[in-house]
């Protein structure tokens, strides 16, 4: 073998198998449904739902763990060794980290919707073990990483809180049934806002660094502007983080004023992207990710409302909603729409042979209903909550599930016509 | 020719060199100069990296990719129109 085609294999090397980024993505589409039908199931319980055990907590944790963590982590095993130019070790991290995290997150949520102790740690301690195996994978890649600081920093931001994240949540399930804790409602919080604003927010921040300027093909945008957001954002979560745990309300709502000015800047950021676009058609994908964009702050403001308990006894709800079903989960679907194509045509190419069109493997209705619906769950669900009406929440969650369900066409259709593309050109090649 | 990137034309080949490049910007380069309606021909890519995430563009595009003999270090590509 030549000096070059060594080096082309080790460049090739990065794009791990399909088989492990599509696996984490299949899951988070089964999960997806899961979550939206445990919330027709949490119906009459969600406008008032404060924290604790049941199936609100089911259906949140079905979203945040099943849908958002999962996808999350298949698109860095994937994507940041791409970026980074490391490529990763090993494989059986990424098949361990799949194995421990599906029936773990299968598992503490039937616990948690059921109150059963045993699955329940069980299914978070699965979990932990999972995440703990990917921050080593994450933290080493990032260590080797040579280029995007931006997107490093962010990384490494995302990896701290996530330790956090799950130290702490698996202190609040030993703690439900054994009951140690002396204000648990504040670790509750504290847990929410590092696993939503920093765990996964730092992640989608820093990856929109990269997927938003490759989809919509613009330069990067101004490291300043970015470099400030970064700071603003880790600013933000260290004090909301500090003021939650000691109890400091001012420190929490100075915290959620430092977040809105990152929150402006990453804005501001990403209108520099969009400004100097040269793909001019941008699509679904990006109208999703356009609303969940409007979403992230005013969560930041519920939040704060809530602080001030000017947000009504329905305002914890509000505010988890529209964090993890508005801003979160819109701007993943929005991102995975355009990225499963992108990722399956990569796929394509890297088997020999044309590499299968984008357009030819996105089926565009299902998306459009998946969209329609999605949009109008998070319309329905969050009247429903607003004015304490059941049936809102409930014809909410069900048209929730149904988008859930068009996505998931959206994701058959495309594998199906990815083996198509694949015998076809397996055919071609043999020809 | 934006982006940083090198553009010169070699016994009537274009070649464009994106090396030391941060990403988007290779494949920004490379989707700009076979936008543009005099780049018919073969282009030959002087990159760092395999450039992964260029070929659903260029597939996109109705453009081929092969991969050639290159130098330690370099990663050398030709694109062409894809013929029917």
């Amino acid at each position: 073998m030549t000096l070059a085609a060594t080096f082309l294999g080790g460049a090739r090397s990065r794009l791990l198998p399909a088989s492990i980024p599509f696996s984490f993505f299949a899951a988070a589409v089964v999960f997806h449904v899961a979550g939206w039908a445990a919330l027709v199931a949490a119906a009459p319980d969600v406008a008032g739902f404060v924290g604790g055990l049941g199936a609100p907590l089911s259906s949140l944790h079905l979203i945040t763990l099943g849908v958002l963590v999962m996808t999350a982590t298949g698109a860095a095993l994937q994507l940041l060794p791409v970026a980074t130019r490391q490529s990763l070790p090993a494989l059986w991290p990424p098949r361990l980290i799949f194995w421990l995290m599906v029936p773990g997150v299968a598992l503490m949520s039937h616990g948690m919707a059921a109150a059963a102790p045993t699955p329940l740690v069980i299914g978070g301690t699965a979990i932990v073990l999972a995440l703990a195996v990917f921050v080593v994978v994450f933290a080493d890649n990032l260590r080797r990483a040579k280029s995007l600081p931006v997107v490093t920093g962010y990384g490494w931001a995302a990896a701290v809180s996530l330790i956090v994240a799950a130290v702490l949540g698996m202190v609040l399930i030993l703690d439900s049934d054994r009951g140690f804790l002396g204000d648990r409602l504040a670790l509750a919080h504290a847990h929410v806002v590092v696993a939503a604003y920093g765990f996964m927010g730092m992640l989608a921040l820093g990856f929109s660094h990269v997927l938003m300027p490759m989809f919509a093909l613009s330069p990067a945008p101004s490291p300043r502007l970015s470099w400030s957001g970064f700071c603003a954002a880790v600013l933000a979560l260290l004090l909301a983080t500090g003021g939650l745990v000691f109890g400091f309300e001012n420190l929490v709502l100075i915290a959620s004023a430092v977040a809105l000015a990152a929150v402006v800047l990453h804005l501001l950021t990403m209108s520099q992207v969009l400004a100097t676009r040269m793909r001019k058609r941008l699509g679904l994908s990006f109208f999703l990710i356009r609303v969940a964009w409007a979403l992230l702050p005013l969560s930041l403001l519920l939040g704060a409302a809530n602080v001030l308990d000017s947000a009504g006894p329905r305002g914890p709800a509000l505010f988890g909603f529209v964090l993890i079903f508005g801003w979160l989960l819109t701007f993943l679907l929005g991102v995975l729409q355009r990225i499963l194509p992108f990722l399956a045509s990569m796929h394509g190419s890297r088997r020999g042979g044309k590499a299968p069109l984008v357009s030819e493997l996105t089926a565009e209705i299902p998306l459009k209903v998946h969209a329609a619906c999605h949009l109008g769950a998070l319309v329905l669900v969050t009247a429903g909550i607003a004015i304490d009406s059941v049936t809102l929440v409930l014809a909410g969650a069900l048209l929730g599930l149904c988008g859930a369900l068009a996505f998931a066409l959206f994701a058959l259709l495309l594998f199906m016509r990815l083996r198509g593309g694949t015998r076809n050109a397996v055919r071609e090649a043999g020809s | 020719m934006g982006h940083g990137a090198r553009v010169w034309e070699a016994e009537g080949t274009v070649h464009i060199d994106v090396r030391g490049l941060d990403p988007p910007q290779p494949l920004l380069a490379i989707i700009e100069l076979i936008e543009e309606p005099e780049t018919g021909g073969p282009v030959i890519v002087h990159h760092d990296r395999d450039p992964i995430m260029l070929y659903p563009e260029l597939a996109e595009r109705g453009w081929d990719h092969e991969h050639l003999a290159a130098p330690s270090g370099e990663v050398r590509l030709r694109l062409s129109r894809a013929t029917a």
